[in-house]
């Protein structure tokens, strides 16, 4: 697995009154290539004219990217394609495309950035905005009044660094209203350079919906136009370890007792025997929480130095359930099963360790069918932690 | 002299739970609160009960003593009878 995480991700509001945006972002991750696009494409005016225009500009760029040809040369292709409007002789769409290559284990993160007529990209290293060389070049189309300027650069991204890109909705949010001359990039600037410091691992979907919040906020909650954020952050990966299943045979105990010791992120205990083991390995007391009773699921425990310690089998199977039906976090009861959900969706990368002895008291025909073999489960639930919700997920057996 | 309290300790594992473990961690709709105060009731991840003797989940510990198949009414019983030994 990987140490270092890219999470890229963008909140977006449409202009007041409209169903549909005339910005468009598309983002691919292409693990093979170890490449990932981001494209954000805002369409001149609003609706669905803007939409149509967004999303030929997006999309086109978006295939010109994942293809040999040189950056430079497929945002030409894009700008000789793009149409220039009638009256205005300006151009119909702009775009930002930010093309992120990484090594095999994700180090060397280099970004090329193009740029045409959108508010510029600002970066951040920690809370410290930075700056970095642009170079321009000037394209004069035909029926265009006058040369326009696509800015290309290329920079090394380390961890801790975030890449924001934004729509003219942005820049302009505010103008003539509570700020004459909008929030423009540096209000912007100034305005992420808080948060970060406030909360220096605000997660990229934290901080774009809070950029486009208060745009909309500057606008009078009233949109004067479409409005679009982007965030792409380098970070260490957030990682979580379920152990379930107690060891095959009891010399392994201390090999697990070990592996959760030396893991570095949250750690999830399902299984009653095996939290009794851990709790062995540990001298830790358990204590199960009997206050919140639920139909389906035995209440959770508390143990020093685990973060979550629940049931086995019906736990795990109605979180597998969660999962694939995608039920929103928010609508579960208050029981273990909603915490689980919520320490998975907050990671990102998931390990299993699965203990793989059989447990005589699961072999009782009185018991129900729902109870299914641990494997299968843990199968469930990584098909839907990498499908669903493109999580990195690894298990091991003892 | 304090009374020590009845320690009372449900178990609440996989196989108890599904076969009546669940009504047990209701005891406080159906057993009579007097009582209540008298216990110590705490759930437990696994008696580890259900492997060594296989009587019968669900399986409920009082005072050391194990118990098999308690129903919500074994429960109660229990619960009083045990509260009476300790007085």
């Amino acid at each position: 697995m990987n140490n270092i995480f890219i999470d890229v991700d963008y909140a977006q509001i449409y202009k007041h009154g409209q169903k549909i945006g005339g910005d468009v972002f598309l983002l691919s991750r292409n693990p093979e290539s170890n490449k990932i696009v981001c494209t954000l494409s805002d369409g001149l005016g609003s609706g669905v004219k803007a939409n149509v225009l967004a999303s030929l500009t997006a999309h086109m760029a978006h295939k010109l990217s994942f293809s040999p040809i040189d950056l430079g040369h497929s945002a030409e292709i894009i700008m000789n394609t793009l149409p220039v409007c009638r009256e205005r002789k300006i151009s119909y769409s702009t775009f930002t495309i930010a093309d992120i290559h990484y090594k095999e284990n994700m180090e060397n993160i280099n970004v090329r950035l193009v740029e045409y007529d959108n508010p510029l990209a600002l970066r951040f290293q920690g809370c410290e905005p930075m700056s970095w060389q642009r170079d321009k070049r000037e394209l004069q189309r035909e029926a265009a009044f006058k040369k326009e300027v696509v800015q290309y650069s290329a920079f090394n991204m380390e961890i801790g660094e975030r890449l924001i890109m934004f729509s003219d909705g942005v820049a302009q949010s505010g103008l003539g209203k509570s700020l004459p001359l909008g929030w423009r990039s540096s209000g912007v600037q100034k305005y992420v350079t808080d948060l970060i410091k406030n909360n220096p691992d605000i997660s990229s979907r934290e901080l774009s919906a809070a950029i486009v919040q208060k745009a909309n906020a500057l606008d009078g909650l009233c949109s004067k136009d479409d409005i679009t954020a982007v965030v792409v952050y380098i970070r260490r990966p957030r990682k979580t370890v379920i152990v379930t299943g107690p060891p095959f045979t009891k010399e392994a105990d201390e090999i697990l007792g070990e592996k959760i010791r030396a893991f570095d992120g949250k750690k999830i205990v399902s299984g009653g025997t095996t939290a009794l083991i851990v709790s062995r390995l540990f001298n830790a007391k358990i204590s199960v929480d009997l206050s919140c009773w639920s139909p389906d699921v035995p209440p959770a425990s508390k143990m020093a130095g685990i973060d979550l310690v629940t049931e086995g089998m019906l736990t795990l199977s109605r979180v597998a359930m969660v999962l694939e039906k995608k039920l929103p976090v928010a609508s579960l009861p208050n029981d273990p099963v909603k915490k689980f959900v919520e320490i998975l969706l907050d990671s990102d990368q998931i390990h299993f360790i699965v203990g793989t002895k059989i447990n005589e008291a699961h072999q009782d025909p009185n018991i129900p069918v729902e109870i299914g073999i641990r494997r299968t489960i843990v199968g469930r639930l990584r098909a839907a932690l990498e499908n669903i919700y493109l999580k990195e997920t690894s298990q091991e057996y003892l | 002299m304090k009374k020590e309290k009845v320690q009372v300790k449900i178990c609440v594992g996989t196989a108890c739970f599904v076969q009546g473990g669940s009504d047990l961690l209701l005891y406080n709709d159906f057993v009579d609160p007097a009582i209540i105060a008298e216990c110590e009731i705490e759930g437990s991840s696994c008696l580890n009960a259900c492997k060594a003797d296989g009587a019968g989940a669900p399986y409920v510990e009082i005072n050391g003593v194990l118990h098999s198949k308690v129903t919500q009414d074994k429960f109660c019983k229990l619960l009083t009878e045990a509260v009476k030994d300790n007085a």
